[in-house]
């Protein structure tokens, strides 16, 4: 089965984007994840990261890095809990502990862990939003003229990390396969396997590589722009999150302190910067051409045709 | 010499001269002596058997041997005037495109426009170019529909068309594929051939084009190379190619020619058309559009009918029944893109002994059922039991982990599951240094072990896909160790054993194979079983799926070039 992660074309706006455009996005969101501890608006980030996976219909890897984040985060609020002791409201004494001596969990320690947390799950989300949605191709393309050689190396790697999944997934059905009689396969021969077939792999590629003329030395024209009627929309966006951002963080919008007690601001400016954040989430969203009777003006609208907004989405995915 | 003139046939778009070649560290060499031209605008198909030198000959080609495989080359290879032997594949591949056989690992793009640009952007040519190139090769394969796609969503045929056209996008003059149809099935396979032939004549490409199935792409071609031990056996049309191959190597017959030989008629026919009109002109066959009525063909029909109705009848005496039972069976599978619903409601009984042949195109769902049998993939609805099950996936490599045959099979279960295979002698090998076929073996006795109740085999060995790449020699022994599984036979090979009565069921694309093994024929499409019944009747009933004989004869019930024979000599089969 493919890796929920995997780039998967979609006729959606963030794919159609450039990747410049489409990486701005999702790194106006990224920033405003680490620009801020306010939890208020580290909720609105990971909104915006979850409706922006969901409008773009990675629904699967929206899902499984909301598990791994929220996992992550919350082992950073257990782990800050057991840590830190600084903090007045304490919610439990544990007593001594081994290696971490006296433990207090105070709910200054959690809410800190806490804000900790939904940053490394809005980063995470963001990641998966990135990686399922923007083609690789297209990034190292336009990486291509900075750093060629590099490029295509990581081309090949993000090529090869999908087939390695695949081949671990075929190597694990067959171990599942040998019969109660066959000797137990334990991880360490899977692994020597699994390597040994992507070393086979990689010379595979390798070979093809050669015969696509990897090996010519030919200079590099430059590329067209890839352009998208989508890509003011996801730059304006990401500017104006930018801008806001910074800007509220001038106005004290990031008023949020934890020790020695928790005091978390909910000024104008927080909850304005909070709304916006989560409503960039909805840039990805797709224009539903209104559907109207071919009879009403006497003019026919064309939904499937040459120049309907789904032909004009597959060719932009297509390249043409 | 000019380009121009390249393109005017000038020069030959391949001129091999007195080539040998050994890979790194061989004990003996790949190719010998071999000499040959290939005209441009030529097709020419390169037979042979396994190992016979075919693969290494098309990778001197392209320039893969010896700049990537190392070795040690003497001799000439030119391709379009260039030196193969001193350039490179990259210089080579703006003349020359090749096609290995597994698609897989000729793809190194996320998306099939990116993949197919590639080689172009290698080039250095300007991005218009590019975008003109890949809409015309697009058009060519006709798949303009997949340029959006990412490659690990297509199935197999997708594949190999998005890989060929990324070696024909620079429009070289020469494209050598190496046996290209071994992964797809017979639509599939049979619409690449026309494909190649359609580019070849009218976009002037010279095709080199190695085949184990030669009934698939002989009457395309213009000229047969045959490799014997990696020598040059034969050079000429493909009508005397047959009339060698009667003498010095009957593996490499098609079944159409075998069916004329064996009923005595010259000349061999090249393809199903040449057969019939050869048929038509000598008064002696059924077509056009057999009617079955009277002399030769009334006995056949009348023989056959009765053999088709013992089967169904059961008269076939079986040691138990229902090993596999499949009711309303439906399997959903997410393969990155929506899931869908593979399998959608089948019903099944397979029992124990009984040979059967599960067919069907490429994503009708043959290995999901195989695998869902064998509770790799849980139903979403019905249910399906089975008694016990080994099952050989189509990589057999994939059960071998360790490096010696014993430590994989350990103690007395594992010594037997190697009898039945017939590897206990090879106990203390590597499985690497094993034939294709003994790896084969050694998988399936790997799935077996342990699975055996003294010598009753499981209720049920499936093999998903097992002839890839494999010659009719080779498919010869499989037949023999499935005919032993079945217990209709003693497994000769293995001395003394004689396992019985497993049902074997194999998914298959191969109808040749599957009408010398299977004693039934269960067809799948689109995930619901569209036909069930004796081979006899089942492979001789269609277009795509029915054999070679069959297609010539148009007999109900004749599939063999035996049966074929029998019927034009007037007997029963």
């Amino acid at each position: 089965m493919k890796s929920p992660f995997a780039y998967q074309p979609r006729p959606r706006p963030l794919q159609l984007a450039s990747p410049g455009a489409s990486v701005a996005y999702l790194g106006a969101i990224v920033v405003v994840a680490f620009l801020y501890s306010n939890p208020l608006v580290l909720l609105a980030a990971g909104i915006a990261a979850v409706s922006a996976g969901l409008l773009a219909g990675a629904r699967r890897a929206v899902r499984l890095a909301l598990k791994m984040g929220l996992g992550l985060g919350l082992l950073i609020v257990v782990v800050n809990a057991l840590v830190v002791n600084r903090g007045e409201t304490v919610l439990a004494r544990l007593g001594e502990w081994p290696l971490f001596g006296r433990i207090d969990v105070t709910l200054e320690a959690l809410v800190a862990g806490l804000s900790g947390g939904l940053r490394a799950a809005v980063t995470i989300v963001a990641a998966a939003v990135y990686s399922a949605c923007v083609d690789p191709d297209r990034v190292l393309r336009a990486l291509r003229p900075l750093a060629g050689r590099s490029a295509l190396t990581a081309t090949l790697v993000s090529r090869l990390v999908p087939v390695a999944a695949a081949d671990a997934a075929r190597l694990s059905d067959a171990a599942r396969l040998r019969g109660p009689g066959a000797a137990e396969v334990g991880k360490a021969p899977l692994a020597r396997r699994l390597l040994a077939g992507s070393l086979d792999r990689a010379v595979d590629v390798a070979a093809t590589l050669e015969l696509r003329g990897y090996s010519l030395d030919a200079p590099r024209p430059r590329n067209r722009r890839a352009r998208s009627r989508y890509d003011r929309r996801f730059y304006a966006v990401a500017a104006v999150v930018l801008v806001a951002a910074v800007a509220c963080k001038a106005l004290g919008a990031d008023d949020f302190q934890t020790y020695p007690s928790v005091e978390i601001g909910l000024g104008g400016a927080t909850l304005a910067l909070s709304a916006l954040v989560a409503l960039s989430g909805l840039a990805p969203l797709r224009r539903t051409p209104k559907k109207r009777h071919p009879a009403a003006d006497g003019t026919k609208t064309v939904l499937y045709g040459p120049k309907s907004s789904r032909r004009r989405g597959r060719e932009e995915m297509a390249g043409v | 010499m000019s380009e121009l003139a390249i393109r005017r046939g000038a020069a030959p778009a391949l001129a091999v001269r007195g080539l040998g070649y050994a890979y790194p560290q061989a004990a003996k060499p790949a190719l010998e002596d071999v000499s040959f031209e290939v005209a441009p605008g030529e097709f020419v198909l390169l037979a042979g058997r396994s190992a016979s030198g075919k693969s290494t000959l098309l990778k001197a080609g392209c320039g893969l041997v010896p700049h990537f495989h190392g070795g040690e080359i003497e001799g000439e290879v030119r391709v379009a005037d260039l030196d193969a032997i001193v350039v490179g594949p990259g210089e080579l591949a703006a003349a020359v495109g090749y096609l290995a056989q597994d698609p897989e690992t000729q793809v190194v793009s996320t998306t099939v426009a990116a993949e197919i640009e590639l080689p172009l952007e290698m080039r250095g040519d300007e991005p218009a170019d590019r975008a003109r190139a890949v809409e015309e090769v697009a058009l060519a394969l006709a798949i303009p529909h997949l340029l959006g796609r990412a490659v690990d969503t297509l199935s197999g045929g997708e594949l190999q068309r998005v890989a060929l056209a990324a070696a024909l996008v620079a429009r070289p003059r020469l494209i050598l594929l190496d046996e290209p149809t071994s992964q797809l099935d017979p639509v599939a396979g049979d619409e690449l051939i026309w494909l190649l032939r359609r580019l070849n004549e009218e976009w002037g490409v010279a095709v080199l084009l190695a085949e184990h199935r030669l009934e698939r792409c002989l009457a395309a071609a213009d000229r047969v190379l045959a490799m014997e031990g990696g020598r040059l056996a034969f050079d000429g049309p493909p009508a005397e190619f047959l009339a060698w191959a009667r003498n010095a190597d009957p593996a490499l017959e098609t079944p159409a020619a075998r069916l004329f030989s064996l009923a005595g008629i010259d000349p061999l026919p090249i393809g199903v058309r040449a057969a019939r009109q050869t048929l038509r002109g000598t008064g002696t066959g059924p077509p056009p559009h057999s009617t079955c009525s009277g002399g030769a063909s009334a006995v056949v029909r009348d023989s056959v009918a009765r053999e088709v109705q013992a089967v169904r009848r059961g008269s076939v005496p079986r040691l138990s029944e229902g090993v596999l039972q499949a009711a309303n069976l439906w399997v959903e599978l997410d393969r990155g893109e929506d899931p869908r619903d593979v399998l959608k409601g089948v019903d099944l009984t397979i029992n124990r002994g009984e040979r059967v042949a599960l067919m069907g195109r490429n994503g009708a769902g043959k290995s999901t059922l195989l695998r869902t049998a064998a509770g790799l993939h849980q139903p979403v609805a019905g249910k399906i039991t089975v008694d016990s099950i080994a099952l050989l996936t189509q990589n057999p490599s994939d059960y071998l982990v360790r490096e010696r045959v014993g430590d994989e099979l350990p103690g007395e279960e594992g010594l037997r599951a190697l009898r039945v295979v017939g590897l206990e002698e090879k106990v203390d090998a590597d499985p690497r240094d094993l034939s294709g076929g003994e790896r084969q073996r050694l998988a399936l006795a790997i799935a077996l072990a342990g699975q055996m109740e003294g010598e009753q085999l499981p209720g049920l060995v499936a093999l998903d896909e097992p002839t890839r790449g494999m010659d009719h020699a080779r498919k010869g022994e499989l037949v023999n160790l499935i005919e032993a599984l079945a217990g209709s036979v003693e497994f000769v090979t293995s001395g003394a054993t004689k396992a019985t009565g497993a049902a074997v069921v194999v998914a298959t694309h191969d109808v040749e194979f599957a009408s010398e093994f299977a004693e039934r024929v269960v067809l799948l499409g689109d995930g619901v079983v569209i036909a069930d019944g004796p081979m006899a009747e089942i492979l001789s009933g269609g277009w795509y799926f029915a054999t070679e004989v069959a297609r010539v004869l148009d007999l109900p019930g004749v599939v063999t070039p035996e049966q074929g024979a029998a019927a034009l000599r007037g007997e029963a089969p």
